[in-house]
């Protein structure tokens, strides 16, 4: 019984150790974007003023557009094709179905940094000049994987019947597609687009290797500033850092709710 | 009455096995017609043919005289009752029914009224605003057949609409059913592999087996004169024998030759026979034209079903009477109860 327990105490101090080593840098780096001080070790006050710095920092306000309409764009094309997509591989043979899938994990599976090279050297073999467009394209072609991923469940579960109900009653394919099936794989489509939604956000790598002319998201600007040392940093990363945590509960937390509710209609 | 189907040499197969091998078919306006066959012997395939979303190898399908084949399920005047009633889950009773109707883009009031009416067919008045998901089995069979008929189709197909109810909630919606389409006055095609099911309820079966239909008749020309030893087999409970037609009117079989009212057989052909269970009586041991003795009896409800023994075979005897276990009798039976058939593939 000692044993057991002392066994119970190791696991809680570790557990305690590894939480603290990976959310106290974030939780000092937050603390401290409100600091008086430009110090990022000693506290000498609460102010906003690297966050007023933020916002009059041009090439900041800029790298936060940049990112923001980066993700929303690559997130409504990425959600669209990724959600026919997954319909179309549902609708396939199998053989077909399992090459798709392969393909599809691919990105996913690869190191970030190999997809990264391999769009930077189509983009210069091609001789696009690279910039925003490009970057923009490459957030597509790398959430849309997650999309279909996520997806693909919902449809997998839908009775095929229930297509074939809305053409029987008088629906053309397009209006069996929207008012039907859209409808019932709408959980799916939408914890697709917020883990798309997330991923480009956040993305550094790939943006790093297929942007240029100066188009900067937010996670370029900060490795390319990383070494001066400046609180705005923190103030920028502060606000990443809580969108992020933001959109990542409701992704954790929606599959939950809907949950509740289809629980709740069931009682 | 007037054809408003006619399926052609219909041949369908999925990969390399054959589904339907030929299948010719005319179907009338205000028939209750009912596709009957054991699982697996392509009835939904038929359907599914009929209802567009499948298509055919070979063969034509006509609706009203014109070719549909290349017509989408959307355009034709035909709705389905699917074998698992496919309600489309996210809406509740009011606008699973109404779907049709919005998609046709009908007027607000218009749809309102028919929804109220097709409620009251199917006997479902205040349930416009459930989930469907709440509903219970029969309930949303309901809800499909509404959903269904509120497009005022000219056919109605219903694939094993029964199936997944109880005895009792199914024996009462088949009287419902053959009252709602008395009612609305159109053609049902009926799917099931329950041979009752398909006597109690059609004005005509098809009976289908591997993909071949083996009769089309009214149930009781079904029921009375069977083609084949499939079809006595499967439509109920026979006494089936082998046999020898010797010439019109004369039949042997377990070395007795009987009178009987079949002709126009070759002479000396070998023919499967059947004698229906309930058309056997049981009958002291000289008044019998065959002799045997009794091996079991169970009460069945309203009959007795027994079996009495003779040195050829058992024989299965409906019989209201009381019997008495291991007694000698004889068994009677009239001319026109033996039926005679091809055998199968000889014809
Ligand atoms: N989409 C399909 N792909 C391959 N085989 C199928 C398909 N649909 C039906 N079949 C096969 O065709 C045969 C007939 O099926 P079906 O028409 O559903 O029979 P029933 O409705 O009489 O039970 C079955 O052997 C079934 O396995
Ligand atoms: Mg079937």
């Amino acid at each position: 019984m000692v044993g057991a327990k002392s066994h119970k105490v190791l696991i809680f101090v570790l557990m305690a150790l590894i939480l603290t080593f990976f959310y106290l840098p974030i939780l000092s780096l937050m603390v401290f974007s409100f600091n008086d001080s430009r110090s990022l070790t000693s506290w000498s006050g609460f102010s906003l003023q690297w966050y007023e710095a933020l916002f009059k920092n041009r090439e900041m306000m800029m790298a936060i557009t940049t990112t923001l309409s980066i993700a929303l764009m690559s997130t409504f094309v990425a959600t669209i094709l990724g959600t026919l997509a997954a319909i179309g591989v549902s609708k396939s043979k199998r053989l077909v179905k399992e090459i798709v899938l392969s393909v599809n994990n691919f990105p996913i599976l690869n190191p970030e940094i190999v997809t990264a090279i391999g769009l930077m050297l189509l983009y210069s073999s091609l001789n696009i000049q690279k910039g925003y467009m490009t970057m923009l394209l490459a957030h597509i072609i790398f959430s849309t994987p997650y999309v279909i991923l996520s997806v693909l469940p919902k449809l997998r579960r839908l009775d095929p019947d229930i297509a074939e109900a809305a053409l029987d009653l008088g629906a053309t394919p397009l209006e069996a597609l929207w008012k039907v099936i859209v409808p019932m794989i709408l959980p799916g489509i939408i914890s697709g687009a917020l883990i798309a939604f997330t991923m480009s956000f956040d993305d550094f790598v790939i943006s790093y290797f297929v942007s240029g002319n100066g188009v900067k998201n937010i996670s370029i600007l900060v490795y390319t500033m990383s070494k001066r040392i400046n609180p705005t940093i923190n103030a920028l990363s502060t606000i990443l850092v809580v969108i992020i945590t933001v959109v990542l509960l409701i992704v954790n937390l929606y599959p939950m709710l809907n949950k509740k509710k289809e629980l709740k209609e069931a009682e | 009455m007037r054809k408003l189907i006619e399926f052609k040499n219909i041949v369908k197969s999925f990969d390399d096995s054959l589904v339907l091998k030929g299948i010719n078919l005319s179907i009338h306006e205000n028939e209750f017609v009912t596709l009957l066959g054991p699982s697996g012997c392509g009835k939904t395939t038929l359907l599914r043919i009929l209802g567009g979303f499948i298509s055919q190898n070979e063969g034509h399908v006509y609706f009203d005289d014109i070719e549909i084949s290349n017509v989408p399920p959307y355009k034709r005047e035909i709705n389905t009752v699917f074998q698992r009633y496919a309600l489309f889950p996210h809406m509740n009773v009011h606008d699973n029914i109404a779907f049709g109707l919005h998609i046709k883009k009908q007027d607000k009031q218009m749809i309102e009224q028919k929804v109220k009416k097709m409620l009251k067919l199917v006997n479902l008045q205040g349930y416009e605003d459930r989930p469907v998901t709440l509903l219970s089995g029969g309930q949303q069979q309901r809800v499909a057949i509404a959903r269904a008929l509120v497009n005022e189709p000219m056919v109605l197909l219903l694939d094993e609409p029964l199936g997944a109810l109880d005895l009792k909630l199914r024996k009462e919606m088949q009287v419902e059913l053959k009252k709602i389409q008395q009612e609305v006055g159109i053609t049902f095609i009926y799917v099931t592999h329950d041979q009752e099911e398909a006597l109690t309820m059609s004005d005509t079966i098809v009976v289908m087996n591997n993909g071949e239909i083996q009769q089309i008749g009214s149930p009781t020309d079904i029921y009375n004169e069977p083609e084949n030893r499939f079809v006595a087999d499967f439509i109920g409970e026979s006494n089936i024998l082998e046999g020898v037609m010797l010439e019109d009117y004369k039949v042997k079989f377990d070395d007795q030759t009987f009178e009987c009212v079949d002709y126009g057989f070759e002479d000396n052909l070998e023919v499967d026979i059947v004698l229906r269970p309930e058309d056997i009586d049981i009958v002291p041991l000289d008044m019998g034209r065959i002799k045997g003795v009794i091996k079991s009896a169970i009460f069945k409800g309203v009959h007795f079903e027994v079996v009495v023994e003779t040195p050829y075979r058992e024989w299965i005897i409906h019989t209201t009477d009381k019997v008495e276990l291991d007694k000698e009798v004889g068994l009677h039976f009239f001319p026109e109860d033996i039926h005679i058939m091809y055998k199968m593939g000889t014809y």
